[in-house]
Formats: structure tokens, sequence, C-alpha cells
């Protein structure tokens, strides 16, 4: 049978493509979509939790004034950038710093990466219930170390909270980093690589001035991945400190969920989910709009350099 | 991404530096095994990890309610872990099947079919990616209890009141229906993208001889192309099961007494007036325990599930 | 005659005796067969209950099936629970501060139509002999400021697993070290910093101090006794006067002479450092008694001594713990109640005593039996002449107000805020609350 190479490319029909994407579209349209809608229309009401929303009062942008002036938010909110920012920093910088140096061939490789993944599989909650108990004052792990060398203990905790939580998601969430700067690093094209070491380029130069460069598209996406999830970040925190002490670890999701389970201020938490949303929008859109600020300079400097040349 | 298959020899500081990397990703980890075969005397008095006469005791504990036999230290059953294990395996598992037969679905209409808005729904979907599932906690929690909710008196309430017991009119909220369906929607956007990857790679040549050959789209889709991107099911898969299986914040708005989910029992029980460190140890271990088994030997679909999202996206 | 066929059991005897009557030998039998639900926290006293319900279930024949929170959990899922129109709760249990919000929102049933129904109240019961503070404090609403007892007030619920607060000490490390056990504010605040000298490596006292209720709890504690109040009668907030200002300086000492990591203690954390030796002294619930005197769970078995809560320029123990009512929207109100008559029965207080949780009643404190198995059963009995039903304000803004006051103190113990400055933003920030919820609208 003569094979008939159809001139129109392959493609689905209007209607088959809609029966295909109809379920998708119809889950998230009930259950993302117009929960989104009716959130937003909650944070403009006086909303408790034994109350239906249409039993609630209307009253403005009340629970976003109320908020604005709230200094306990504004901790939170600045916990929480604090939080996500010095996560993102200092996993970047160990993630990739470990990818560069473990870019090698070398045997273990793919065992390491195999247990390098666990963190990052197990339940934010029992992430949790591990620090805390590898912090405990008396009993937990790093305080006996250093009774054992005879130091004092740390009030891991208490005075230094927010530290610990950090250093618990960069336990986690490093891994991440690693393994895509990993795959970034040795999809790279081998030409370059060779043509710069022939060059005489040290292995520091490579990095600075080939590696990096090149690897710096997934590494941007990479970022902001692990950015939109340090947002998410919630059951760590919530089982090692509940937020405390003080305000010290009150990150705005858990803030939300405290507002609206504890206090049953359904309408508040609203406003406060609808800054985050915000909040987050913002970062993203400013992150991509650096980065297309880049892109395009770096093109305009290679075509004045081609046109020197 | 190459794999070399032999390594070559390196500076022995490199080995060190595995060990003590390898080390430290496991611990924590290890710690928590350790201990969950530990009393609590010995774990608060500092046995060390490794010299202790191991009980299963904090098992048996943990999972009174589904033993076959009564443990002899338990006076009664308090902890309920293992109907909330039960909960948990139904629900992570329904939700998974579900989001990848509805994500599939949908990555494929994305990739083959240019209609009007693509991609607006293509940045939608992107879009609620960023959504934190705090955001999620007041609408859903409003609306499962009180919104997505059947009459009583109406004939399909009335029958489900009929057939299941309880009370009042039937909603969304303390059912397992509802927390799977916040999690089919939660995990729809990254299964979509992850997919959309696998399918662009699919030949196109092979699903138009299977048209020449007078296959229809659904058999063309299940026939040529399902099995053509099953790493990247198999990828999409754990990692929704990952996040229904791990979830806990909204799970904990919508359970009721007999929809309870692992994450909340344990979160329940380290809140707690006193907290059983053994005990609570082995419900960690037992809830990480699929993870750990998807890390050993599925590592590569994992790590094509991470890559697919950043690099190739 | 019906108290002695009870009192009989259910042995057969009833039937010889009442041949006649069958229909009314069991006031249990019309509702056999029925199943309870109730809401319990995951609480030591609780815990006992739930040891002693299939006792309850073998006499009446009436299933009960416990739903466990912790109590923080158990006051949100309650919040939806008693909203609905029909409940799943048969039964129950409220912390103490959650009797304000359900009786406000008209969500828990008056008893006084049961106690007056015949074929349901057990003419035995002894009402006198339940210990009255608890009663007043966890039952009675709508007296003096709304949350206190009082001519115009009424019951809604009973006291079980209720609890006041004790010094309990290291017997053998005061004896060891000659120390007086203390009395006074002073003689405690003084001797807490002492231990650390004395015994390196143990802490004065043990004490909650964890960001949000625990902190508050802590303050809360020693506010009282030093004459504090946080709202004078007009309900302006006093919380930053001089007396305030003591007390936040008390629990900063106590803190900082305390056990490591005292700063982040749950009540959990705390006690089990005192079980576990790693401080002196504890003054909380005397929920925790029987835990100490556990050698399974505890280190300092039979070394510990009771003592009343200190006096600061009065005494003032608190009050507080659990009561058990009967939502509106519940299925088997009567039931319930027959439920909550026979936990808070001479009978039912003692087994459920004698499995370890709090007595509810006089005479379970004074039952011989119970005073053999604990050694602080008396203490406890003259505690509670102390024990102070206003030692914090059980109005419906107080979840917040506590939030507050919790979140401010831990600033001050671990952030070294100033405790003048931290008790001043409190009463702005509550002053501004209570504005709001109206009541300065009398004024």
């Amino acid at each position: 049978m003569a094979v008939r190479i159809s001139v129109k490319r392959f493609q689905l029909s209007i209607s088959t493509s809609y029966q295909f994407l109809a379920p998708a579209a119809i889950i998230m349209a009930i259950a993302l979509f117009f929960p989104l809608l009716y959130m937003v229309y909650g944070s403009f009401r006086a909303w408790d939790p034994s109350q239906t929303l249409s039993e609630s009062e209307f009253i403005g942008f009340g629970n976003y004034t109320k908020l604005w002036f709230d200094a306990t938010f504004w901790e939170s909110v600045s916990v929480t950038l604090r939080f996500a920012i010095s996560v993102v920093f200092f996993e970047m910088i160990i993630g990739v710093g470990l990818a560069l140096m473990l870019d090698r061939n070398m045997r273990g490789m793919s065992f390491l990466r195999t247990l390098f993944i666990l963190p990052m599989m197990i339940a934010p909650v029992v992430v949790g219930l591990m620090w805390r108990f590898v912090y405990h004052p008396t009993d937990g792990t790093f305080n006996r170390w250093l009774s054992t060398f005879g130091l004092d203990g740390v009030d891991w905790l208490g005075r230094h909270a927010l530290l610990s939580v950090i250093v618990a998601d960069i336990w986690q969430w490093t891994p991440f980093i690693f393994i895509l700067a990993l795959a970034a690093l040795q999809s790279l094209p081998r030409s370059a690589l060779e043509a710069a070491r022939i060059d005489g380029a040290s292995s520091w130069q490579l990095i600075v001035y080939i590696k990096l460069p090149l690897m710096m598209p997934v590494l941007i996406v990479t970022m902001l991945l692990r950015l939109i999830d340090a947002f998410k970040v919630l059951e760590v925190i919530l089982v090692m400190t509940e937020g405390g002490p003080g305000l010290a670890t009150e990150i705005l999701a858990l803030r939300i969920s405290r507002t609206a389970q504890e206090f049953r201020e359904l309408g508040e938490a609203a406003a406060m989910s609808n800054y985050l949303l915000l909040l987050l929008l913002f970062l993203t859109l400013g992150m991509l709009a650096f980065t297309r600020w880049q892109e395009a300079r770096a093109e305009r400097e290679g075509r004045r350099a081609e046109k020197e040349g | 991404m190459a794999e070399r298959q032999h390594g070559d020899r390196q500076h022995p500081a490199f080995y060190a530096l595995l060990v003590t990397l390898a080390f430290m990703s496991v611990g924590p980890v290890f710690l928590m095994f350790s201990n969950s075969f530990k009393i609590d005397i010995d774990i608060i008095s500092g046995t060390s990890a490794l010299f202790f006469i191991p009980t299963i005791q904090n098992y048996e504990t943990a999972l009174c309610d589904i033993l076959w036999y009564e443990p002899d230290h338990l006076d009664f059953c308090s902890i309920r872990f293992g109907g909330a294990f039960i909960n948990s395996i139904i629900i992570a598992l329904i939700s998974t099947a579900l989001t990848l037969y509805i994500g599939c679905m949908a990555a494929y209409a994305l990739v083959r079919f240019r209609f009007v808005g693509r991609d607006a729904v293509s940045l939608a979907t992107l879009a609620v990616r960023m959504v934190p599932p705090a955001v999620l906690l007041v609408p859903v929690f409003g609306l499962w209890n009180n919104v997505f909710c059947i009459d009583k008196q109406t004939l399909v309430g009335a029958w489900v009141r009929d057939v299941f017991g309880g009370r009042g009119d039937v909603c969304l909220a303390g059912t397992h229906s509802g927390i799977i369906l916040i999690y089919v929607a939660m995990n729809l956007p990254f299964v979509i993208w992850i997919l959309q990857s696998f399918i662009v790679q699919v030949p196109r040549s092979l699903e138009e001889a299977a048209r020449i050959d007078g296959a229809g789209p659904f058999q063309v889709f299940y026939r040529i192309v399902l099995p053509l991107i099953k790493p990247g099911l198999a990828a999409a898969a754990i990692f929704t099961f990952r996040i229904a299986w791990n979830e806990y914040l909204l799970a904990s708005a919508l359970a009721d007494r007999d929809t309870k989910t692992v994450p909340i029992l344990i979160v329940n029980n380290t809140s707690e007036f006193n907290i059983e460190w053994g005990m609570i140890m082995a419900t960690g271990m037992l809830l990480a325990l699929p993870p750990i088994l998807f890390t050993l030997f599925a590592s590569r679909q994992i790590i094509t599930g991470m890559t697919a999202g950043a690099v190739k996206g | 005659m019906l108290k002695h066929v009870r009192s009989l059991g259910i042995a057969g005897a009833a039937a010889l005796v009442l041949p006649v009557s069958v229909a009314f030998a069991n006031p249990y039998e019309e509702y056999a067969g029925t199943t309870l639900i109730v809401n319990f926290p995951a609480f030591p006293h609780y815990n006992s209950v739930v040891k002693v319900l299939p006792e309850f279930t073998r006499e009446t024949g009436i299933e009960v099936e416990v739903d466990q929170l912790p109590y923080l959990k158990m006051r949100e899922r309650q919040t939806l629970e008693l909203a609905q129109e029909e409940g799943t709760y048969d039964l129950i249990s409220y912390v103490v501060f959650s009797k304000a919000d359900y009786v406000y929102a008209d969500q828990l049933e008056n008893l006084a139509k049961y106690f007056m129904n015949p074929k349901l109240a057990d003419p035995s019961y002894d009402a006198e002999d339940l210990i009255d503070g608890y009663v007043q404090n966890i039952g009675v609403a709508g007296g003096a400021k709304g949350y206190l007892p009082g001519p115009t007030g009424s019951l809604f619920g009973l006291p079980s697993g209720s609890e006041t607060s004790v010094l309990m000490y290291r017997a053998d490390i005061f004896e060891k070290h000659g120390l007086k056990v203390p009395e006074t504010y002073d003689e405690l605040l003084d001797v807490t910093c002492k231990i650390p000298e004395l015994e390196p490596g143990m802490g004065g006292m043990a004490s909650r101090a964890a960001s949000g209720h625990q902190a508050s709890h802590a303050f809360l504690l020693h506010l009282a006794p030093l004459g504090g109040r946080v709202f004078d009668d007009e309900w302006n907030p006093i919380i930053n006067s001089p007396e305030g200002l003591a007390a936040a300086n008390a629990l900063k000492t106590i803190v900082d002479c305390g056990p490591e990591g005292s700063s982040a203690f749950g009540p959990s954390e705390a006690a089990n450092a005192f079980a576990t030796g790693q401080a002196a002294m504890f003054m909380d619930s005397i929920a925790f008694a029987p835990g100490f005197e556990d050698p399974k769970k505890s280190q300092v078995a039979g070394k510990v001594g009771y003592a009343l809560h200190p006096a600061g320029v009065r005494r003032g123990s608190q009050t507080g713990g659990f009561g058990i009512a009967i939502p509106s929207n519940a299925e088997n109100k009567e039931a319930a109640f027959l439920l909550m008559q026979w936990m808070t029965s001479k009978k039912g207080d003692k087994l459920i005593t004698m499995a370890g949780g709090n007595p509810s009643r006089f005479s379970t404190y004074a039952d011989p039996e119970v005073q053999a198995k604990y050694p602080f059963a008396a203490t406890f009995g003259e505690a509670l002449k102390y024990a102070d039903p206003d030692w914090r304000p059980i109005i419906p803004p107080w979840g917040r107000i506590n939030a507050d006051i919790g979140t401010t103190m831990s600033k001050v113990l671990t952030e070294g805020l100033d405790p003048q400055e931290a008790l001043d933003g409190v009463a702005e920030r509550t002053r501004a609350l209570m504005d709001e919820e109206g009541y300065y609208i009398w004024q």
C-alpha cells in the first residue's frame, strides 16, 4: 500500500479537541477558578465560618484597610519575604555550586542523586517532625552533639527559629536545584566547552564565562519555580514552630490558615490571600521582566560586538 | 542528558564530599527510622542511634485499629492511624488516576490542536501553578461546606443519607470525593505542563499513519500516543501521588472524623499535650514509606519529571 | 427505688426485685442500641474517660463513638459542626473559653429541661457534691459580666476534666539544699533562680512559654495572684497596670532561670522537662500530676511534692480545663444527657479518676481509695478553695486578645521587647477590638 503524504499537517478537529479538553477545563473551572473568584468576592465581606457567604455583611475594602494598618500583618509579610529570599538564595548557591563541583564522571553519582531526591519526596509534615526532633532543646540531635563537646545547647526553635526553619528548607530543597543544574550542565554543547579548553581557559574561567551563561535560562526557570514553591511552604513550619516564637516564623500562608481556622475571620483571611497572590504576581512578573531586559541587553551587546568585530 | 557509563578516577576529596552529602540527606530520615523502633525513654535519655533494643511497639500503637490482635502494652486504641492510612491510600490513588487521565487528554488537545484561546488556556494553567494551597483554603472551605451541597430532601440527597448515613445536607466537605476533587484540580496544571513536553516529542507521522488506517482520534490517543509517553506518565504519576499523599492543609480543612488522612493525624499528635516521639516517628515512617520506595525504584522517572518541568519546558 | 436498682447493677437482681414495672426497670432501656458520637480532646483526662466508656456501654447498652482531636483543633471542628442545621456530635467537650462563643451563638442546650425530666434525671446525682467553682466557671453563663455566675446565669454544661493550678516541686532537691517551699511570689522567684546555681544543669521552674496560647496562659497564671486583671469592670483594658508588669516580669524571670529551651515550651515540653529532672518546679494544671507519678512516663515518680499556687497580693489559682455539653443540633440529646450525667455521677467520676482523670466532685477527692492512689488528692482539694473563676475573661473576642497577648509575651521572652511597651501595645489593640465589638456602647 502506498503511503499517501497528507498535505495538511495532522491536527484534531475542533469538536474532538474540545472533548479532550473539557474534563480538565470543567474541573479546573469548578475547583480552581471559581474558588479564586469566590475568595475575591468573600474578601469584601465580614465572613465567619458559621455563615454562608450570602449571609455575611458587605464591608467594602474593610478587610484590606484593616490589614494594611496592622503591624503584625506586615511583620508576617516581612517574615515571608525574608524566608523565601534567603531560602532561594542559599539553595541556588549551594545547589549550583555542588553541581559545578560534581559534574564529573565518577562512580556513585547516580546513587547520590537517588539519595538526594529523598528529602523532596517525603511529606513536609514528616520533614517538620524530623527537624523538630533534631532541634529539640534537650533531646535533640544537635544539642546532644554540642553537649558531648562540652558546649552549651543552642535554643534553635526559640531564639533562632527563623534560621532553623530556613536550614530545614535548605536541606529539603537544595537537591532540587542541584539536580536541575546538573541536568543543565550535562546538556551543554560539548563543542563550546572543548573550544574554550583548547584556547587555554582555566576551569574557573570556564565556569564563569561559558558554563554559567549557558545555564542561565534553566537557572532562571529553576529559581522562579523555587521562589513560587517557597511561598507554598507551610506544613514544615507549622509542625516545627507553629509560627512562633512571637511572629518570628509566621509566614503569610500560616497566618492565613490561623486567621481562617483559629480566629474564624474568613473575610480577613481571604483579603490576606489576595495580598499574597498580588505579592507573588508582582515578584514573578518582576523577575520575568528583569530577565527579558537582561536578555535584550545581552543580545544588543552581542550584535554590537558582531558589527565591531 | 548523556549517561556516562564508567567513572574516571577522581581525587579522594570528592568521594569524601559525596559521602558527606549522602549522609546529610539521609541522616534525618535514618534518625527517624531508628527512633521509631525505640521506646520513648530510650529516645529521651539519648540512647545512641545504633545500640538499643528495637521494638515494634510504636508501630503496634500506631496501627492498633487495624491489627488483628490487641497489643499487650495498650489499654485502648486512641490513635486511629490504620483508618487514616486507608483514607490516604484511597484519596491518593484515585486522585492520581483521575489527574493523569484528565490531564493527558488536555495536554494532547493543547499540543495537537490550534484553536482560539489556546495560549490563554496554557497561560492560565501555568498561572494557577503559582497559587499556594493556603490561598485556596478559605474559598474551598466555604464552597465545599456550604455551596457544593445537595439538599437532603432531594432524591439524591436522601439516597446518600440512606446509604452512607450521617446527618444534614450532603456536602462535598467531609467526603473522600471532596478531597479528591481539590487534589485533581490542584495537580492538573502541573501534569498538563509536564505531559505537554512529552507529547510534543511524539512524531506526528505515527498519528497520521494511524488515522489513515481508519482509527478515530480517541483510538489514536490510546493506542499510539499513550504508550509513547509512558515515561512522562510515570513521572507525572509520582509527582501527583506525592502531593496527594503528603498534603495537609486542605485535607485538614475538609476532612471529618471518617476521612482524616495520615498527615492530619501526625500534625494533630505533634501539637499535642504530650508528644510521644516513638509513636509519632513510627507514623511518620509509615507516611514516608511510599515516597521512599518511589525514590529507590523510580529515581530515573522522578528526575525526568523534574527536568522536564524546567529544562525542556 | 430506681437508685437502688441501678446501684445493684443489671446482674439480673433488678428483674427479681421489680417484676411488675419491667418497663421502668432501667432508665437506659429506651436508648439501648443508640450510638452517640462524642467529640473529646486528646487530653489525659479524656483518655481516662475513653478507658471507662466501655463500662458505660456495658451498663446501659448505649454505644459511644469518640472523635478525639487536639483541643485547639477540636474547637475549630466544633465551630463548623455547631453551625450546621443538623450536627454530627451528640455530646461535645469544650475548652472553658469556648463557653462564651457557643452560648452566645445559641448552640448549646440549656440543661434545665433535662434535670427536670424525671425519666432522665437521676435522683441520686447529688449536684451539691460537684465542685462549685468548676460548675460556675465552666457550666454557667449569663451572670455577672456575661460569663460569670450570678442571678441571671443558667447552666449549659457540666465540668469534666476541669482543673486548677498547683505548684509541683522536687521534694528531694528542696530537702537536699534545705530550701523552703515557696508560699509567696517573692519566695518563688527567689528560689527559681537559686536552683540553677545549686544544681548545675537543672532549671528552676519549667513553664509554658511557646508563642500564642501557651505564653498567654503562662502570663495570666501569674497575673491573677499578683493582683492584676485584663479588664476593669467597665471593660477598659488594664493589662498594662503595674500588676500586669509584675506578672510579665515574673514570667520572664521564670523562663530565664528555667531549663534549656524554655522559651519554646508548650505544656508537653514543660511537663517533660520536669518529668525528666531538668527542672525543680512546675506550676501548671493538676492534670499533669498523675503522669508524674507514673514510673513508666516519669523519672521523678515518688519524688514530687505538691503545694498550693503561691500567693502574690492574693491567692488565685487558675480555673480551666473542659466541660461537656449537648449541642443544640445534636441528634440524640436525651441519650447524650444520660452519658453526661453518668460521667459526672459519683460512680463515673471515681472510675475516671482512678483511670487517671481529674475529679469533678468533692467526694471523689475525699475518697480513701483515691487518696491512697494519688498522694496529691488532699492538696488539690485544698487548692480548689482558691480557684479564681475570673482569672481570664471568657468573652467572645477573647480568642483574638489571647493570641495577641501570647505573641506579644513571646516577643518579650525571646526578642527582648520591653514588657511595659509590650503590655501597652496589647492594651491599645484590645481597646480598639473591644470598641469594634460594642463593649463601650453603654459608656
